[in-house]
């Protein structure tokens, strides 16, 4: 019978856990070791999604949430790129979840305190699934900077967080996109937690100029790849299947 | 599973920050008229509300106090111990007042991993909030189930650790599972 697997996570790959130039990790992280293990029948299936549960604007956020057609304030942006596996395996019918900041760095949240303002014609929010060739789109607008309790005041970079479930939990992912030559992508906390920098490149969407539209829209390539799924054989069959 | 030389690194991971309802479970924070609705609100949708236990807690932080802004995915298999598409996942988010949680679902069934080595009932505990950089996964166990041939608990040596996978049954259908992101009852976490 089939079994399948992941690849492992390499430790160098991601961030810290505890990470105090990030003062929210320094509770909020584990102190003792995790305990390792080759996943289980519960790790390697997940909740997967049919395409028909997402609404036809659900991706596009200049407008998703609009009461009269007017769009969301900003600068409007594609966001795109292709969903694939540490084998470069096209990885389809993967849910992604964004969300962000409105143009002046304000999140459509009950928490955030700050006093800038919402913009009413935009949520935050986003969906899509990925088609066969792992290919993802959204339409947004360009999320503002903003300033953040993390020793003292520090900025966060313009970003877009990412959620995605691949086939099962052991490639779930969340995960936040930057942009391209945003300054304070280098003075970031939540960034420097990870130790390679290659990784912390792999956050970066590229400015694509093939994908802008009329000069009013800026494309961005944002490629993601979940982890490998293995397949090796058993000999034994299991009970009961 | 060794890495192999010709694969692509992994894109890492990030923190989901505090304001992760936006993305995850918008219509339960007031953005209504976004998507048709949210998932995992209700893990087994077909089964009726009397056959279900309630699951509540808390996520603490290393000085106790209650992680406000926490998201937490529960992924499951059905009481017959079978993994069935549709079935099984839940979102949960805590009263942003209180810090608790509550959720509905079934208790699941015993079930045997692809080798056939025995698990005991358990709930897959994935955690994200502001500050933790990487997903933090567990799972909640049954007191009352025996746990002495699971295959997970076999892996944890100390005795006491294993008590912090273990809900508390407050009475047949009422269940308490409080989670210790560090301190003197740290919560056991994995990685795979």
């Amino acid at each position: 019978m089939k079994r399948i697997s992941v690849l492992k996570k390499s430790s160098k790959n991601q961030p810290e856990r505890f990470y105090p130039d990030y003062q929210s990790s320094i509770l909020r992280s584990p102190k003792l070791d995790l305990i390792d293990f080759i996943p289980t029948n519960t790790e390697m299936t997940g909740p997967l999604f049919n395409h028909d549960i997402i609404g036809k604007l659900d991706s596009d956020l200049t407008i998703n949430f609009s009461k009269d057609g007017s769009k969301a304030i900003g600068q409007e942006i594609f966001v795109h790129g292709y969903v694939k596996d540490q084998y470069g395996t096209p990885q389809k019918n993967v849910m992604i979840e964004i969300w962000q900041a409105n143009a002046g760095g304000k999140y459509r949240h009950p928490n955030d305190k700050s006093n800038v303002k919402l913009d009413e014609n935009f949520s935050g929010c986003g969906r899509f699934i990925t088609s066969s060739d792992g290919y993802y789109l959204f339409k947004t607008i360009q999320p503002g900077a903003y300033p953040f309790p993390n020793h003292g005041i520090k900025w966060r970079p313009m970003h877009i967080h990412f959620s995605l479930f691949g086939s099962s939990f052991a490639q779930r992912l969340i995960t936040q996109m930057y942009f391209e030559g945003d300054p304070l992508i280098s003075l970031c906390s939540m960034v420097n937690a990870i130790p390679n920098k290659k990784s912390r490149n792999y956050l970066i969407a590229k400015l694509d100029l093939s994908k802008s539209e009329s000069e009013k829209i800026l494309g961005y390539k944002f490629d993601i790849v979940l982890r490998g799924k293995d397949q090796t054989f058993f000999e034994n069959r299991l009970e009961g299947l | 599973m060794k890495k192999k030389a010709n694969t692509l690194l992994e894109t890492p991971f990030q923190t989901a920050g505090p304001f992760v309802h936006i993305g995850c479970t918008p219509n339960l924070i007031g953005i209504n008229n976004v998507f048709k609705s949210d998932f995992g609100l209700r893990p087994f949708k077909n089964v009726p509300k009397n056959k279900l236990i309630n699951i509540s807690g808390t996520v603490f932080d290393g000085s106790g106090v209650p992680v406000y802004d926490v998201m937490i995915e529960t992924w499951q298999c059905n009481s017959e111990g079978i993994y069935i598409k549709g079935e099984g996942f839940g979102r949960v988010i805590p009263d942003f007042e209180s810090g608790e949680f509550i959720f509905n679902t079934v208790k699941p069934g015993f079930t045997k991993n692809e080798n056939g080595k025995p698990q005991s009932p358990h709930i897959l505990f994935w955690i994200v909030a502001r500050g933790i950089n990487q997903p933090l996964v567990t799972r909640m166990y049954f007191d009352e189930n025996e746990t002495k041939n699971d295959y997970l608990f076999k892996k944890i040596k100390d005795k006491e650790r294993q008590k912090t996978l273990l809900a508390k049954k407050i009475d047949e259908n009422n269940y308490l599972f409080n989670i210790n992101l560090q301190g003197e009852e740290e919560t056991v976490f994995f990685d795979f």
